[in-house]
């Protein structure tokens, strides 16, 4: 990855499996926005964050695919795993999950994909979330602050929405991450008007060297995050998501364009070469959005 | 399958190719094998049929690429694969590694490039026989051609028995009228076997946007919506043949795989189910083995073709 990435840190992924997980709770927090939280065996320990699972809903029969879920948060509550997912209800699968309570069993794929690689060296970390991108960015934030021991690291959150009420994880993510800068589609709160704003306008000051951007969220905001990066030369990684039938390279449904020379362009699997990915590995012109 | 004896019962003939037991994967839902290795010891499968390969490598359709419908799911990944070189450099080494048959599924725009990919594998080490895939509905230059027509389809199964010295078995589509006269054309052709059916052409669309999920607008539509669809062909076809027939369409589980048995298939592929159960393949082969315990049956060829009706 040239050399702006500097060492990465190697991290010990663990191997993926099919397991149950069995849902503590599954709370709407806000219009089909929800929170589960289950436990998970203890092989889950040790995902990296961006990683993702594949769920779905236990001895039923709908819907049929699993669906992939970043890993929102994981840790202990008295010696068991817990596994946060944080989802919006966009179509028949995440209804049928929605509806899931406390006990039932969930099937789960995982932990898969590559996630985030935390540069070292790097002393400010700057994430990028539009609304429901929080989900890996959190769980990010968490182990940056779990694993910077000595390093003093400064761990800034540009996080927008349509307007406060997407906002999620305020209270956690203001213990993790400072400075805060908030944004919203209605000025609710904060800046009034898409988060890559505020991103731009402080870019000149983050500092090529020192700074490492990681962006999740629609597809037009990590395009310009991306965009961003790549003028003032600021390493940056992103979170993808698209469709995916199996989340292990099998189905090939989860492409996405690499950048490159012409002859070199080709499809790479979101849910196998990613779901984060270099900026610069992707062609951004290629998708729509 | 824990001793000989289970091996035994389970072990068939497809074409000369002999697996320890009925049940393989389907191309295109296996990946090359390797994808799944680490949910499974790939060994107890009877065999592996690998994702469909060309002469040059595929990029395959733009996204969406998928969409799940009513027990089933629509692809048009567009036959994306890494080119038959790149399978012998890349991916077959770590398939050596196994003690499981390979099948290469293969793909061409013309007779000749069929021909050629063929050829190319038989030379290859590692590689036990060939499924030809005539049937795939997503790429307009594709095999949709020779799928439909019994003239085509003939053609390009002599071709690829000429080619080459392994068993050779043709992949039909079911989106024909009548698919005995493509099988009995493609027996006739030389055929050592057939893989019946490959996916049911179909379509999804967006009301909110009114465009079709899928960037291909069509699709192959698979999963246990096809599943009486394809126990349908797979008994009109195995009376109409006398080669073996491989069912495929729809199996979950191992009750599916015996419906195909019965109906008169003498081996089955699993598809589809792999996506959301990467260990279902070894499900579905003790579920077998603990039918014919129970059903007091010696051998698995004396369970094909016992429908009564």
């Amino acid at each position: 990855m040239g050399g702006l990435w500097g060492d990465v840190v190697a991290m010990e992924a663990p191997e993926k499996s099919i397991e149950t997980g069995i849902i503590i709770s599954n709370r709407e927090i806000f219009k089909d926005h929800f929170l589960m939280i289950f436990k998970v065996p203890d092989s889950f320990r040790g995902s990296t964050p961006g990683q993702f699972v594949m769920l779905r809903r236990g001895g039923g029969d709908l819907p049929f695919l699993g669906r992939p879920f970043s890993i929102h948060s994981l840790y202990s509550i008295d010696g068991e795993t817990v596994m946060e997912i944080l989802y919006r209800v966009s179509g028949r699968g995440t209804a049928l999950i929605s509806r899931l309570k406390c006990d039932d069993s969930v099937m789960i794929l995982g932990p898969l994909g590559r996630g985030f690689d935390v540069p070292r060296g790097k002393k400010r970390i700057v994430l990028v979330a539009g609304g429901m991108g929080i989900a890996p960015l959190l769980c990010l934030a968490e182990s940056l602050l779990r694993e910077s021991g000595d390093e003093s690291i400064e761990t800034t959150l540009y996080f927008g929405a349509q307007s406060s009420h997407y906002l999620f994880g305020i209270d956690r993510l203001k213990r993790l991450c400072s400075p805060l800068k908030l944004s919203t589609d209605d000025g609710t709160v904060g800046y009034r008007g898409p988060v890559t704003d505020l991103v731009n306008r402080d870019a000149p000051s983050f500092g090529r060297d020192e700074s490492a951007l990681f962006a999740c969220g629609p597809y037009g905001m990590i395009r310009e995050t991306a965009r961003i990066a790549g003028e003032y030369s600021i390493a940056c990684q992103v979170s993808l998501e698209e469709k995916m039938a199996c989340g292990i390279g099998a189905c090939l449904g989860c492409a996405v364009r690499a950048s490159g020379e012409k002859r070199s362009k080709r499809f790479m699997r979101i849910c196998t070469e990613g779901p984060v990915f270099d900026s610069r590995e992707i062609d951004w012109d290629y998708h729509e959005g | 399958m824990k001793d000989n004896n289970d091996s035994r019962r389970l072990a068939v003939d497809i074409g000369g190719l002999v697996l320890k037991n009925p049940v393989m994967t389907a191309s295109g839902t296996f990946g090359y094998g390797e994808e799944y290795a680490s949910f499974m010891d790939l060994n107890v499968l009877g065999a592996i049929v690998v994702k469909g390969l060309s002469l040059v490598p595929r990029e395959g359709n733009p996204p969406g690429r998928i969409m799940e419908t009513a027990s089933g799911m629509l692809n048009a990944v567009g036959l994306e694969n890494v080119g038959v070189r790149a399978f012998i450099d890349e991916k077959l080494p770590f398939l050596k590694g196994y003690d499981v048959p390979v099948i290469a599924n293969i793909l061409g725009d013309t007779v000749d490039e069929y021909c050629e990919v063929a050829n190319i594998l038989s030379e290859a080490e590692g590689v036990h026989a060939l499924e030809v895939n005539i049937s795939c509905p997503n790429v307009t230059r594709g095999g949709i051609g020779f799928g439909v027509d019994p003239g085509l389809a003939s053609e390009v199964t002599e071709g690829v028995k000429k080619a080459t010295e392994l068993p050779v078995i043709v992949k039909l589509t079911p989106n024909v009228t009548d698919i005995t006269a493509i099988a009995k054309s493609v027996e006739t052709a030389g055929a050592d076997a057939l893989s019946l059916i490959n996916t049911l052409t179909g379509l999804s669309i967006d009301i909110e946007r009114r465009i079709p999920h899928l960037k291909n607008i069509t699709g192959g539509l698979s999963g246990p919506a096809i599943k009486p669809v394809a126990l349908r062909m797979v008994w009109e076809v195995a009376q109409a043949v006398s080669i073996p027939v491989i069912g495929v369409g729809g199996i979950m589980e191992a009750d599916d795989a015996l419906e195909f048995l019965i109906a008169g298939a003498r081996a089955v592929q699993v598809g589809t189910a792999n996506f959301i159960n990467p260990r279902c393949t070894v499900e579905i082969i003790e579920g077998i083995a603990a039918y014919m315990e129970r059903k007091g049956i010696d051998d698995i060829e004396n369970l094909t073709g016992t429908l009564k009706t």
